[in-house]
């Protein structure tokens, strides 16, 4: 008798152990966000000779722009075997109810041609239930920025139903394939990856301006962590703060301040500067590390790290610097917060069981879900414009690369593979 | 007396006679002048060599570059526990020896670089990177090496001396390091 209830009670305490602290807070993972994707219809270009020019500028532009409706998560692309119940595209004359039998809510109908050496593409965007064109893009272009044609198409798509376009934005990061630590960008979807300083020292930590022509970072260049704006299409740098560590750049939403982490003044405190880096004041007195800044998308408020309680932990304040407000619980060592374009969610770093993943915290529902499950470290998180998608660092492959992943944790792609890849930022 | 001074004498220039005569007899001719040419005497050209003084350790300090001195890693690094900063009992005697070096080489200035283990974030490493190096460079203040001779530098995690990715990796990786920038 006396064994049985020593045998419950080890039980009992076996099963207690292995509810694991963290994850009471955790919900499983069932964002759908309730909006019904749009269905395309996506036809063959139609080409007015058979230059190979020609056919290549088709056959990629297809492509990519087919690749990026995929991506969208707003729009559903028309199996391609529809196609062949109805008959093909003809641009002259655009039979609806063949579109509409296919259950294609909007049709894409492309041209491409060649004139003195020019490939011109029309793009023409018909809505088939009111049989009417809502689109008319016609493109000149090089080779080498085709894949830019069928962004920008892509973005005019997005824009007629109210998204923000994103397709032609690039990511900033950090790769060593070149020797040591140097900034280069990248398109969305990896293509086009540009390699932006050319120096022997660390290039670190960088961060778009939302117009896409800035970015602040931090550079060793002059034998000390010191954060810089560089201006990659005119070939311009100006440094900002060279006393101290100073690190984890943000622009504001609106382009007009700039937040950032320095220890100019002995500890790890926030300080917001104009966005040309002048008029630097400090924001946040406290003697723990404060670090990390990310502003709301009104720019009223700045999320960021701070360690006031122990250990690193997710925080709120006014973009003055008053009402701080811890948001984070139920981890003991969380960063890198990054607040998503609508405001909502905050996705962030957090470290279990020395696994680093991210995760999202939605501020209306107070509810935390788990984005990664990859048994890796994974970091920097950084969302897409239209707030879908995010990018990230992960060692998942053994190496540190950067991958993109979808609000609900699905559709991870790698976006790199040369050398190591870190510290991508898509957009504040 | 007188005689035998006269006798002496007498024999004496009688013995001088009779060996000089003997001396005649016995002479040979001298050897024949040599046929062959004579060489010129071999001259070994030295210029003078200065000999070294027996320099002082000091004046070796002094000749070596920071490049070489540094490859000879004078301070010790020193280690520190996860995500914490504070001096471990065991830097203690390792600060003191540097402490010590330090007052030796009293021109001697340094960097204290802080570094992390890879079990960080990117920002919140460089953060506590740089409060290893600060809390090192407190130390060796409280030890009576004026702040002016030391500054500090974060790496955060970005430069482990282990790439491995275990907690003997870990450990080594959580340091402070010396760069002796100037002498």
């Amino acid at each position: 008798m006396k064994n049985k209830s020593q045998f419950i009670i080890l039980l009992l305490a076996l099963f207690l152990l292995s509810i694991p602290t963290f994850s009471q807070q955790e919900v499983v993972l069932t964002i759908k966000e309730g909006v019904p994707a749009i269905s395309i219809a996506l036809p063959s270009f139609i080409l007015d000779s058979s230059s190979p020019e020609v056919k290549q500028a088709a056959e990629t532009i297809h492509e990519v722009l087919k690749a990026d409706l995929n991506y969208s998560r707003i729009f559903q692309l028309v199996p391609q075997e529809h196609l062949n119940y109805i008959r093909p595209l003809n641009p002259k004359e655009i039979f609806f109810k063949d579109w509409d039998s296919i259950q294609a809510r909007i049709l894409v109908a492309g041209e491409v041609s060649q004139s003195q050496n020019k490939i011109i593409f029309e793009a023409k965007v018909y809505d088939i239930k009111s049989e009417r064109m809502i689109l008319g893009k016609r493109f000149q272009a090089d080779p080498e920025v085709f894949r830019l044609v069928a962004h920008r198409l892509a973005d005019e798509l997005l824009k007629l139903f109210g998204e923000k376009p994103f397709f032609t934005t690039k990511i900033v990061f950090v790769s060593n394939r070149d020797g040591n630590d140097e900034l280069y960008m990248m398109d969305y979807d990896g293509a086009n990856q540009t390699r932006l300083t050319f120096n022997k020292w660390r290039d670190y930590m960088p961060a778009w301006s939302p117009d896409q022509r800035a970015i602040v970072f931090t550079s060793y260049r002059a034998g000390n962590p010191d954060l810089y704006i560089l201006y990659p299409y005119k070939g311009k740098m100006v440094p900002v703060s060279t006393k101290g560590t100073n690190f984890s750049g943000a622009f504001s939403p609106d382009g007009k301040k700039l937040a950032f982490c320095s220890t100019r003044d002995g500890n790890a405190e926030i300080y917001v500067a104009n966005a040309d880096g002048t008029n630097i004041r400090r924001i946040t007195f406290n003697s723990a590390i404060d670090t990390a800044p990310s502003w709301s998308p009104t720019g009223r408020e700045i999320a960021f790290t701070s360690d006031r309680t122990g250990s690193p932990q997710i925080y709120i304040m006014d973009s003055e610097g008053g009402n701080v407000r811890k948001v984070s619980f139920g981890g003991d060592y969380l960063d890198s917060p990054a607040w998503s374009p609508d405001g909502e969610r905050i996705a962030f770093v957090s470290r279990v069981n020395n696994f680093f993943d991210i995760y999202i915290l939605n501020l209306k529902t107070n509810q935390i879900t788990k984005l990664t499950e990859t048994n890796a470290r994974n970091e920097s998180p950084s969302w897409s414009l239209d707030g879908r998608h995010l990018v990230f660092s992960s060692n998942l492959s053994g190496s540190i690369q950067i991958y993109s992943i979808d609000y609900d944790g699905t559709n991870l792609r790698c976006l790199t593979s040369k050398g190591e890849n870190k510290l991508p930022n898509w957009t504040n | 007396m007188k005689k035998f001074l006269v006798f002496s004498l007498s024999l004496l220039l009688a013995l001088t006679f009779i060996a000089s005569c003997k001396k005649k007899v016995k002479e040979v001719p001298p050897p024949p002048p040599p046929q062959a040419q004579e060489q010129p005497k071999v001259e070994k050209v030295e210029a003078p060599v200065v000999k070294e003084p027996v320099l002082t350790e000091e004046e070796i300090f002094q000749k070596k570059t920071l490049e070489e001195i540094n490859q000879e890693k004078p301070l010790a690094m020193i280690f520190f526990d996860y995500d914490k900063y504070n001096i471990r009992p065991d830097a203690v005697p390792v600060l003191e020896t540097n402490a010590q070096w330090l007052k030796a080489h009293p021109t001697v200035k340094i960097l204290i670089e802080g570094h992390c283990d890879e079990r960080g974030t990117e920002e919140y490493n460089l953060a506590l990177g740089e409060r290893r190096a600060k809390a090192t460079m407190e130390y060796l203040v409280s030890l009576g090496i004026p702040a002016e001779r030391m500054k500090i530098i974060s790496y955060g995690k970005s430069q482990p001396l282990d790439p491995g990715h275990d907690e003997a990796a870990w450990a080594k990786n959580r340091r402070a390091q010396f760069l002796i920038i100037e002498k």
